[in-house]
């Protein structure tokens, strides 16, 4: 089986987020960036699926030079090959483009993408790329087993699970407990250094949407402890400050 | 919850150790730069999702003895079998041994970022390790072929047996048996105790290293064999034979690491323990040492792991702890004020201040010595015989700073804490009670202060400390060009002067054979030549960080500051002790206590 795994290079979710050039842009000053999470679910699901029934796994990120390291970091924990393309992944519509052009003569029997990414938390380039190539789309896939042909997955819905049958090929948008994230060991990283990583350019097309401006949610205000005998003012607190009832 | 810096570990490895360089070397080809980062952030992971979570609860539920077995925490199963399958084990081994040739360097970075998320963990991966590297070193083909790969894939545990009740410090003074039989292996017998990690419910066998003493060997340390002694025996296919009765006896209940067993071990008691001899008969204790060096420099980097993490334990306190208000000008403080957080007081920064210069001047040295293994490891000749003598004379002291000052320091962290520090809900107790070890085994400080001004300031006519002097040279005059480091370039200068004073002092002692008044303050001798080791480290620090950016340049130099004020201030005390003839020790009579 051929399975392509889509990646966001992302900070880590510990990281400071600023902004600079007039709140327009991410200042990546002291980041550390990561596999996206629920990408790295994807990939260990890959991982999993190839261990069990062989092929071969490829990564696949829109990104400039400086993802290689994360890049790297999944061929560590398994892939066999990756493919950069060359350009910054300004929004959603260009980033599934790009993976499309890559799938579409790709022969791969399974595109597994991260439900979102956790940097923008979009969520929509799964649904984008089964669109562009006219295959099914699911998200947010919870377990995914193959049979054959055909695949057997759930899915969180609101409220409760769906159980589904489809057939390859198709995209799916991963989350836990799909599979437990793999922690890459030292062969894995040493054999990294020689897989096969293809830097392709872009295509053609141009990014539909431009960032005006960034903002952050206001900084939290103090806790007030309000002892358990006096409900009164609890109630006015909740009332009259924080105005919620 | 931080336990380490990741960013002060990088900058150590690259910057102050250069990595870079020792990567050039044909023996360490298969690694590059980017594949060190990303081994540090895998064990990083592991650490944070497999180890941290657990060190709490490991000294809570101790392992215990339960019908002849060990049973440790239900968590080191998945640990070790995670360890084996990340290639941990055996790592620093050769390729053709079944290792990775990764350098020492980075396997001391890897292992120090487990131990100070939960130092109960690796004392069974380097146990195994060490017995797996004496095994290849110096053990028949046969021997490697049939043990090794399952040590190192952590399915066997492997552990070191030199202990006995009359035999402690004193090696020499071991009993434990070994009669030849007819095929060529031999029968073992004794009792050892103090065993680490030599049983529990996550291993199918044991591969012992016993020292033990051939009939008729000659007294003294120059009759001492190494056997290997399987709990299970193994057949020629691999599979697991007949029980080789050795037989746990009971585990100790300890103060500290208490999620590490300690066991009592009987070999040849209830039947017949085979064991193999491995290299030469009487040679033993010149193997065992061998691997006792990386051993020590290992329990050094341990203590500075637990020191680590007690650290940022007791940092995260003082970020968060309002406690006492700041004085005005006029001198009163102002009740009305809201209450200050303790981070904000002196005597508190100088508890953490005094913690960070010596977790990360520890960490410096040990990563220094593993440095020096390395390069013994890739070099020839004269060059090789160097670094061989740099690493002899630097590992009692990678050993003992780390353990004593260590401890020193969790005990600040915990005293950070106040009150708290000293209830159980708070992880700073267990540190303190955990890192107290450190100083007691591979060695305990006594040992290691006469190792190192008994032997290794004297060996090959001081070739070892003239070397050590050199490098010690180097680095002041790189430092002397350097505004900020200049005035304690000089004074570094000045601490390696008082050690030279001392020696001078001391040596007519051990001319004299007054080797009593010689080696009598070797325990103080210890404490002024490893500080000045340290604020050696600490000048190596402050010289990379000039190239950081300014905060973390900042937080370097200040540190270092912090060092020679308050630390290098006391070599001249310390000398004063040393040279001190009055003997108050040596003419303290038993009868006087
Ligand atoms: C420094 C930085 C600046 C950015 N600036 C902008 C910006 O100005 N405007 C903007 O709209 N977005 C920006 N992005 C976001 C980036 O374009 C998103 O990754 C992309 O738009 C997808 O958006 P999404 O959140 O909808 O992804 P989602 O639809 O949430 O992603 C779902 C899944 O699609 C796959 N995927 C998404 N992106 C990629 C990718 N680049 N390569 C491979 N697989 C991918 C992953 O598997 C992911 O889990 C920036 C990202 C970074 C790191
Ligand atoms: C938790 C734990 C785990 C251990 N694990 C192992 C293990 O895996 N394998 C193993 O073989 N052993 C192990 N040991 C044993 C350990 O190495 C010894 O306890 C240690 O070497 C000290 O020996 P001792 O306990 O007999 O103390 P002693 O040798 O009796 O020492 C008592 C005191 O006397 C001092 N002293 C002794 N001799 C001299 C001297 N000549 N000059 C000056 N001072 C001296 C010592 O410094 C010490 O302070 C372990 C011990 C512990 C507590």
């Amino acid at each position: 089986m051929k399975i392509l795994v889509c990646i966001t290079h992302v900070p880590d979710t510990t990281s400071r987020i600023a902004f600079t050039d007039g709140d327009t842009k991410f200042d990546k000053n002291g980041v550390q960036f990561i596999i996206g999470p629920y990408d790295d679910y994807a990939l260990a699901r890959a991982v999993e699926l190839k261990e069990q029934s062989g092929g071969s796994i490829t990564v696949l990120n829109v990104g400039e030079a400086e993802t290689e390291p994360t890049i790297r970091k999944a061929l560590a924990i398994g892939a066999d090959d990756a493919i950069r393309i060359n350009a910054f992944p300004e929004d959603a519509l260009f980033v599934a483009k790009q993976i499309a052009a890559v799938a579409k003569d790709g022969g791969f029997d399974l595109i597994l993408m991260g439900r979102e990414s956790i940097d923008f938390n979009g969520g929509q380039v799964h649904g984008m790329v089964g669109e562009l190539l006219g295959i099914p789309s699911v998200s947010p896939v919870m377990t995914l087993d193959i049979d054959g042909d055909t695949a057997k997955i759930s899915r969180e819905i609101e409220g409760g699970k769906e159980y589904m049958e489809l057939p390859l090929p198709f995209v799916a948008g991963c989350q836990e407990p799909i599979a437990e994230w793999k922690i890459p060991n030292m062969r894995g990283i040493m054999s990294a250094r020689t897989k096969p990583l293809e830097v392709k350019d872009p295509t053609g097309d141009a990014p539909k949407t431009k960032v005006s401006k960034f903002e952050l949610p206001p900084a939290k205000g103090d806790v007030k402890l309000v002892d358990p005998d006096n409900m009164d003012e609890l109630v006015n607190l909740l009332k009259n400050e924080a105005k919620v009832i | 919850m931080k336990y380490y810096d990741p960013q002060t570990l990088a900058f150590l490895l690259n910057d102050v150790h250069k990595l870079e360089d020792l990567l050039k070397k044909e023996r360490f080809a298969g690694f590059d730069k980017q594949s060190i980062d990303l081994l540090l952030d895998a064990v990083k992971d592991f650490s944070d999702s497999s180890l941290y979570p657990f060190v709490k609860e490991m000294d809570e539920k101790p392992c215990f003895f339960k019908d002849g077995k060990v049973i440790v925490h239900d968590q080191f199963g998945p640990i070790f079998q995670k360890a084996g399958e990340m290639e941990l084990i055996g790592a620093f081994m050769d390729e053709k041994d079944g290792g990775m040739q990764l350098p020492l360097l980075v396997f001391n970075a890897l292992y120090f970022i487990m131990e100070a998320a939960n130092n109960h963990v690796t004392g069974y991966l380097g146990l195994t390790a060490g017995a797996a590297n004496l095994i290849v070193n110096f053990g028949t083909e046969e021997l490697k072929k049939k043990y090794v790969s399952k040590m190192l894939e952590m399915k066997w545990g492997g552990t070191m047996c030199l202990t006995e009740p009359q035999a402690g410090s004193s090696l020499s003074d071991i009993t434990s048996s070994a009669k030849p039989t007819d095929d060529g292996t031999y029968s073992i017998k004794g009792q050892k105790i103090f065993i680490s990690a030599s049983d529990h419910q996550f291993s199918d066998n044991f591969i012992h290293l016993v020292l033990a003493r051939v009939d008729g060997a000659p007294a003294g340390t120059k009759g001492v064999s190494l056997f290997l002694v399987p709990q299970y025996r193994v057949n020629a296919d691999g599979s697991l034979g007949d029980y080789n009765h050795v037989d746990v006896v009971g585990e100790f209940e300890k103060l500290g690491q208490r999620g590490y067993c300690t066991n009592h071990m009987a070999f040849g008691d209830s039947g017949e323990s085979i064991g193999y001899l491995v290299g030469e008969e009487n040679k033993g204790l010149t193997y065992m040492f061998q691997m006792m060096n990386e051993a020590r420099i290992a329990s050094g980097r341990m203590g500075t792991g637990i020191a680590s993490a007690a650290y940022y334990a007791s940092l995260q306190y003082a970020k968060e702890r309002p406690q006492g208000r700041k004085r005005q000008s006029s001198g009163k403080k102002d009740p009305s004020e809201e209450q200050t957080l303790i981070i904000n007081h002196p005597d508190v920064k100088r508890m953490l201040l005094h913690q960070k210069a010596i977790v990360e001047g520890s960490l410096s040295l040990v990563l220094e010595c593993a440095r020096y293994v390395d390069m013994q490891m890739v070099s020839e000749g004269e060059e090789k015989n160097n670094y061989h003598l740099l690493t002899e004379i630097l590992t009692p002291i990678a050993k003992t700073y780390p353990s004593e000052a260590g401890k020193e320091a969790v005990d600040l962290g915990l005293q950070v804490l106040g009150g708290y520090g000293y209830m159980m809900d708070f992880i700073l107790q267990q540190y303190l009670r955990d890192i107290r070890i450190i100083s007691i085994y591979e060695g305990t400080t006594g040992i290691q202060s006469l190792d190192l001004l008994g032997r290794k300031v004297t060996m090959m006519e001081g070739a070892a400390l003239k070397l050590l002097a050199g490098e010690i040279e180097s680095t002041i005059k790189m430092a002397m060009s350097k505004n900020e480091l200049k005035s304690h370039a000089m004074s570094l200068g000045e601490g390696a002067k008082l050690i030279e004073t001392c020696l001078a002092h001391l040596m007519p002692h051990a001319m004299k054979g007054n080797h009593e008044r010689y080696l009598a303050d070797a325990t103080i001798f210890m404490d002024l030549f490893s500080t000045v080791v340290i604020g050696w480290q600490w000048l190596k620090i402050g010289i990379a960080s000039l190239d950081q950016d300014a905060a973390f340049k900042q937080s370097k130099l200040h540190t270092m500051d912090y060092f020679y004020k308050y630390e290098m201030s006391r070599c001249k005390g310390l000398q004063k002790t040393i040279c001190d003839d009055s003997e108050i020790t040596i003419k303290m009579e038993a009868e006087m206590f």
